[in-house]
């Protein structure tokens, strides 16, 4: 089965979690993962600038490792990312802003690329709330 | 067509319950995350609500054992694989965000 | 064929970017040209409310891009009659005159015929 994966809270809320732990289980199964996409405050869960205590879960360093590992297409939305101050390279410069957020393996693009994974999916699995 | 309806808010203070239960469908599911099993608590309104009616009823067990909520035996304790197998067996998932 | 979305909205207007970004995820869907509906559920259904002043928070309004959704081809559009009625709101006076107002099993019927659903 093919799975779209949204993900729709930041990095330290549970939905988050469970989301990674669907995302392994989908894989585990040998299901196939078209794309993630990253909306709301999903887009925090791909920012480099989050620094996580030693002790606590590193979310965003394993969805890093997630997406690199099983080359994932991991897409985070450009608009909700902007307004959320998480920014690549391309649009810190375009919008001269200081901090550089987020790179590969994340991709910043339209709510086109959810849509093209809904078409493309057999199931599409939100997280998010809480 | 079938759905796997997902909740993960606490129902005590929180409306997705109780507006998810008017929709859901005979056909339908639904999985408790989160906060959401504490829909499980006995002797409260969502608990007397959930016993009432006759749903098929899931519960992401590593949740329930978080919260220390037992989970009854009209509702199945479920982990990830299962919760994979859950969402391709409905038709879809609708998780109330 | 492609695959049909319904997006159930749930937010009041103003209660952060929930009714925007979901109204967001409609129209881009629109652009696209697929079969895309709106339902407006819970605190959602204040959205229609008439006579809102965004402005009043410094705020962009939204009825401008609901009355919008028919031209980007967006015209499956419905409220819950009883998230309204609960609300003290009449549908006749919706700022979005084309949704349908759904009783609950209506609803249970339109979260079935879409092919995926996104509720936020």
């Amino acid at each position: 089965m093919k799975f779209a994966i949204a993900l729709f809270s930041a990095a330290h809320a549970p939905s988050s979690r469970r989301a990674l732990l669907f995302a392994q289980a989908a894989l585990a199964g040998g299901h196939e993962i078209v794309r993630l996409f990253f909306y709301q405050d999903g887009v925090y869960n791909a920012s480099g600038s989050i620094v996580t205590p030693q002790d606590e879960l590193d979310l965003p360093k394993q969805w890093r490792a997630f997406v690199t590992e099983h080359q994932l297409d991991g897409v985070v939305c450009i608009a909700a990312a902007l307004r959320r101050g998480v920014l690549d390279a391309e649009e810190a410069g375009r919008y001269q802003r200081e901090a550089v957020s987020v790179g590969a393996p994340w991709e910043l693009s339209g709510l086109g690329q959810l849509h093209d994974a809904v078409q493309d999916a057999d199931r599409l699995i939100c997280f998010g709330g809480a | 067509m079938s759905t796997l309806h997902v909740l993960s808010h606490s129902p005590f203070g929180d409306d997705r319950l109780t507006s998810c239960l008017r929709v859901i469908g005979a056909n339908d599911a639904l999985l408790l995350t989160g906060d959401a099993v504490y829909a499980l608590q006995p002797n409260t309104a969502p608990f007397n609500s959930l016993n009432a009616r006759s749903l098929k009823l899931f519960v992401l067990a590593e949740d329930a054992q978080a919260r220390a909520i037992e989970v009854p035996d009209w509702a199945k304790a479920i982990d990830y694989p299962a919760f994979v197998e859950l969402s391709i067996h409905y038709d879809k998932v609708n998780s109330w965000l | 064929m492609p695959r049909s979305l319904l997006i159930i909205s749930r937010q009041a207007p103003w209660s952060g970017p929930n009714a925007r970004e979901a109204l967001d995820i409609v129209l881009a869907g629109g652009a696209f040209d697929l079969p895309i509906g709106l339902l407006f559920l819970d605190d959602g259904v204040f959205q229609l409310a008439a006579k809102q002043d965004a402005k009043a928070l410094q705020q962009k309004d939204l009825s401008a891009n609901l009355q919008a959704l028919p031209m980007f081809g967006v015209e499956e559009l419905f409220v819950c009659a009883d998230s309204a009625a609960e609300r003290g709101l009449d549908p006749s006076r919706f700022s979005l005159e084309e949704a349908q107002v759904l009783a609950a099993e209506q609803i249970t019927a339109l979260i079935d015929r879409y092919d995926q659903v996104i509720t936020l």
